[in-house]
C-alpha cells in the first residue's frame, strides 16, 4: 500500500515537473505584451489588479457640452484590440488641486484613489463612474472640455490571444522558414536511417554470413560514440566532398563564367548523412531484438511458401514490425527535430535555412525580453513532436514492451 | 515407384550426431507416422525433408526427383507447423493465397484454389478474419488448408495437435484422416503421441536417437515389434518385460515366469544367453493355476478399463489390464497364465 501511494506520489511529482513549464510557455505566448513582462504566467489564470490608463473622450470636440458620457472598457479596448479588456472597475487615480482645508484660499495637490459612485472633479466638471465602466462627465454651464487621460485600476478577468502568434508566423519569415527547414532536415533524418536499420536488423536476424555476430557487436558499441568526437573528423570529410564536388562542377559547366562553382560543404545533405549515421546503431539495436523475437516458424512458413529474403522482408517483417518501426520513428524524430548542435556544426548557415533550434537561439538575443514572442515560437516548434508523438503513442508504448510481453 | 526415399541420410550439429544412417521408403498415398520420445530426431528428420534443415550426408528424393540441393519451395513438400505459424496480419484468404501468390498464379486460379480448399475444409465462411480471431482449431484448419492449396506432392505435419485440448485434438485427427482418404495425398506427420501414431499411420516409423527403429503398419509394430524399444514404446500400458535366460530354440526360464515356445525376436541371442521375456498386460489372464504370481500395489480404473500394478515375489514389477472391473484390493495376490504365442523374447 506505501509503496503505490508513494508511486502515485512520485508520478504526481514528475508530471507536475514536467507540466508546469508547459503550462508557464503556452500562457505566456498568449498574454499581451504588457502582461507578460509585469507578472508571472500563474497569475494569467485569475481575476488580477491591473492598472489601465484611458481618456474620457476624443479630441475634436466642437460643440459646447453639459454632459459626457461613455465606458471605461469601451475607452480602453479603442487600443487594446488583440487583448480586450474585461472585469469590475475598482477606482480611478484622481491627481489635481483642490481647496486646502488648512490655508483657506491656496489649493493644494493630492493623488487619491476614487472609489465607484464618488464624484471626482475632472476638466471643472464631475465625473462618475460605475463598477460596470459606466461613467459620466457633468458640467455646470455649456463647455468644450478638452479629452483628459485618467489611471484606472481594473480587477481584470483573465484574457488570451494569439497576437504573439500572428507577429511571429507573419510578420517575418524567420519562424516559417525555420518550420519548413525543419521538416526538410527531420523527415529524410528519419525515414534513411529507419529503411537502412530495417534491413540490416533483419539480416541480423536471420540471414547467415560469416562474421554476423562480430558486425552486429561493433555496430552496437558504436551506439558509444560521442557525436562531439566525430565532428571534426566528419566536417573534414564534408569539406574534402564539397571541394571535390567544386571541381567536379567546375569541369563539367561553365559556372566559372558566373563564378558560382562552389559547393556548400554544410548543406541540408550533410546534415541528413549525419543524422543517419548516428542514428543507425540504435535503430539497428532495436530493430533487430524485435525481428529476431519473431517466430521462427513463420519466416520458414514462408520460405516453404516460396518467398525469398525480400519477399519475407516486405510482406511479413515489414507489417508485423511495425511497432518497433513507429517507435524507433519516434525516437530519431524528436532527437534531430531538438537537435541544435549537429545543426549548427554541419548544418547549413545561411539565414533561410535555419534549423528551429537555431532560429530559437537567435531569437533569445533579437527578442531579448519579449518573453511573449519567444514563448510563441517555442511553443510552435514544440507542437510538432507533441503531434507526432500523441499520433503515434499506441505504437510507441507497444514498441517499447515489444518482445516483454508475448502475443501483444 | 517410390514417391519419398531416404537413403543413409544423416545430420550432425556440430559435434553431435541427430540423424544416424535413415533409410526409408514412402509409397504414394500413404500416411506415414514418425514416432519416438523427445530428442528422438523425428522433427529433425522432418526438417529435412522439408528443406529446412541441411543434410550432413545421404541423398532424399521426392517423386523421383533428387531435392537436397532445392529450398523448401522447389521440392513439392507443404508444412502445418505446431504453432500453425498463420501470417498474423493477413486475413485467412491471403494466408492460404500467400503461397499461389509468390509462385505468380493469376487472381481467378488463386481465388478458385482458395475457395476449393476452404470448402474441403469448411470454413468458406472465416476467409475473411484475421487469425487472431480464430480458435485453435479453425487455426489448426487454416494451416491445413495453405498446404492443401499448394497441391504438394507430400504434406508434412509437425506434431499439428499438441497445441490443442484433449476434446478437440480427437476431433481433429478424426479429420486429419478423413482428409487424408480425401486427398490421397502422400503424407508425413510428427508426433510423439502413441494414440495418434496408431490410428493415423498407414506405416509408422519408430526412432530413437536418430536411428529407425522399425517400419511397418501399426498392427505389425504392435504384433511383431523387432525390438525391446519398440515394443516397450507403442501400447499402453506398456509390455511387461521379465528377466531370464533363453533355453533351447524358444524357451524362456526366468525367476518369476517361464515360457514355451514364445516368439524370438533377437537372432543373435542363443540358448543360455541373458535375455527378456515380454507380455503386454491386456495379454495376461488371472488364472488361479497361473505360472505368474504377483502382489497388487496399485489399482487405476479408468472406468472402460481396469489397470493392476503387480509385484512378482522375485520383485519384478509388471501390470495387468483388463476390460472388466475386478474386485481387487491392494495387496492381494493373483495368479495369471499367458499365451506363449503372444509373448515376445528380447
Amino acid at each position: 500500500m506505501i509503496s503505490r501511494t508513494l508511486k502515485h506520489v512520485v508520478l504526481a511529482l514528475i508530471v507536475f515537473i514536467w507540466v508546469v513549464p508547459f503550462v508557464s510557455l503556452v500562457a505566456t505566448s498568449l498574454r499581451s505584451e504588457l502582461a507578460s513582462k509585469t507578472s508571472g504566467f500563474w497569475t494569467a489564470f485569475t481575476p488580477t489588479e491591473l492598472g489601465h490608463r484611458f481618456s474620457t473622450h476624443d479630441r475634436g470636440l466642437d460643440e459646447p457640452v453639459l454632459s459626457i458620457d461613455g465606458n471605461i472598457f469601451d475607452r480602453i479596448n479603442l487600443t487594446e484590440e488583440d487583448f480586450p479588456v474585461s472585469g469590475t472597475v475598482e477606482s480611478v487615480l484622481f491627481k489635481g488641486r483642490v481647496a486646502d482645508p488648512e490655508n483657506p484660499g491656496k489649493t493644494q495637490l493630492i493623488r487619491k484613489l476614487v472609489p465607484p459612485g464618488e464624484a471626482m472633479s475632472v476638466r471643472d466638471g464631475e465625473l462618475v463612474f460605475q463598477p460596470n465602466g459606466d461613467y459620466i462627465l457633468t458640467f455646470d454651464e455649456p463647455t468644450i472640455p478638452k479629452p483628459k487621460n485618467l489611471d484606472v485600476f481594473i480587477n481584470q478577468d483573465p484574457v488570451f490571444g494569439a497576437a504573439a502568434y500572428e507577429e511571429v508566423l507573419l510578420e517575418n519569415e524567420d519562424v516559417p522558414n525555420a518550420l519548413i527547414a525543419s521538416f526538410i532536415v527531420t523527415i529524410p533524418a528519419t525515414i534513411i536511417p529507419i529503411t537502412i536499420a530495417a534491413f540490416a536488423a533483419y539480416a541480423f536476424a536471420w540471414m547467415r554470413f560469416p562474421g554476423r555476430d562480430w558486425l552486429f557487436v561493433i555496430v552496437v558499441s558504436l551506439m558509444v560514440v560521442p557525436t562531439q568526437l566525430a565532428f571534426l573528423p566528419i566536417l573534414q570529410g564534408f569539406s574534402g566532398i564539397a571541394h571535390w564536388a567544386s571541381s567536379l562542377n567546375a569541369w563539367l559547366t561553365d559556372c566559372e563564367l558566373s563564378n558560382s562553382c562552389e559547393v556548400a560543404s554544410k548543406s541540408y545533405a550533410s546534415l541528413w548523412v549525419t543524422h543517419t549515421a548516428f542514428g543507425l546503431p540504435l535503430a539497428i539495436y532495436l530493430l533487430r531484438n524485435y525481428i529476431v523475437g519473431l517466430p521462427r516458424e513463420l519466416l520458414e512458413s514462408a520460405r516453404i511458401d516460396g518467398a525469398n529474403h525480400l519477399q519475407i522482408f516486405v510482406r511479413l517483417i515489414v507489417p508485423l514490425s511495425v511497432p518497433a518501426l513507429a517507435s524507433f520513428s519516434i525516437f530519431q524524430f524528436l532527437w534531430v527535430w531538438n537537435d541544435l548542435i549537429v545543426a549548427l556544426y554541419i548544418g547549413p548557415n545561411n539565414g533561410e535555412d535555419l534549423v528551429f533550434p537555431i532560429r530559437l537561439q537567435q531569437q533569445l538575443g533579437t527578442f531579448k525580453d519579449q518573453l511573449h514572442l519567444l514563448n510563441a515560437s517555442a511553443v510552435i516548434s514544440m507542437i510538432v513532436p507533441v503531434v507526432v508523438f500523441l499520433a503515434m503513442q499506441k505504437y510507441f508504448i507497444r514498441g517499447l514492451l515489444a518482445g516483454s510481453v508475448k502475443g501483444g | 515407384m517410390a514417391q519419398l526415399q531416404l537413403k543413409d541420410v544423416n545430420k550432425s550439429f556440430g559435434d553431435v550426431h541427430v540423424i544416424k544412417n535413415v533409410d526409408l521408403e514412402i509409397n504414394k498415398g500413404e500416411f506415414v507416422v514418425f514416432v519416438g520420445p523427445s530428442g528422438c530426431g523425428k522433427s529433425t528428420l522432418l526438417r529435412m525433408i522439408a528443406g529446412l534443415e541441411t543434410l550432413t550426408s545421404g541423398e532424399i528424393s521426392i517423386a523421383d526427383r533428387l531435392v537436397m540441393d532445392l529450398p523448401p519451395s522447389k521440392r513439392g513438400i507443404a508444412m502445418v507447423f505446431q504453432s500453425y505459424a498463420l501470417y498474423p496480419h493477413m486475413t485467412v484468404y491471403n494466408n492460404m493465397a500467400f503461397s499461389l501468390d509468390l509462385q505468380g498464379f493469376s487472381k481467378s486460379e488463386i481465388n478458385e484454389r482458395v475457395t476449393e480448399a476452404a470448402k474441403i475444409l469448411q470454413m468458406e465462411h472465416l476467409l475473411d478474419r484475421r487469425p487472431a480471431a480464430l480458435s485453435g482449431g479453425q487455426r489448426q484448419r487454416v494451416a491445413i488448408g495453405r498446404a492443401i492449396v499448394r497441391d504438394p506432392e507430400v504434406f508434412l505435419f509437425d506434431e499439428p495437435l499438441s497445441n490443442l485440448d484433449a476434446a478437440l485434438r480427437h476431433d481433429t485427427r478424426v479429420e486429419i484422416s478423413k482428409l487424408h482418404r480425401q486427398l490421397g495425398a502422400t503424407t508425413i506427420y510428427v508426433t510423439h503421441d502413441q494414440v495418434e501414431a496408431m490410428t493415423l499411420a498407414d506405416k509408422i516409423v519408430v526412432l530413437k536417437e536418430g536411428r529407425v527403429m522399425q517400419v511397418g503398419s501399426p498392427m505389425e509394430l504392435f504384433n511383431q515389434p523387432e525390438n525391446e524399444f519398440v515394443a516397450g514404446f507403442l501400447g499402453s500400458p506398456k509390455m511387461n518385460f521379465f528377466d531370464g535366460q533363453l533355453v533351447g530354440s524358444a524357451d524362456f526360464q526366468g525367476d518369476d515366469v517361464s515360457a514355451q515356445g514364445a516368439r524370438l525376436v533377437s537372432t543373435e541371442k542363443s540358448a543360455g544367453d541373458n535375455v527378456k521375456l515380454g507380455i503386454r498386460p491386456q495379454h495376461l489372464v488371472i488364472d488361479e493355476q497361473g505360472a505368474l504370481a504377483g502382489n497388487v500395489t496399485l489399482v487405476e480404473r479408468l472406468g472402460t478399463e481396469t489397470i493392476l500394478e503387480l509385484l512378482t515375489p522375485g520383485g519384478t514389477l509388471f501390470r495387468f489390464a483388463s476390460a472388466e472391473s475386478l474386485d481387487v484390493e491392494v495387496g492381494q495376490d493373483l495368479r495369471f497364465s499367458f499365451d506363449a504365442a503372444q509373448a515376445h523374447i528380447f
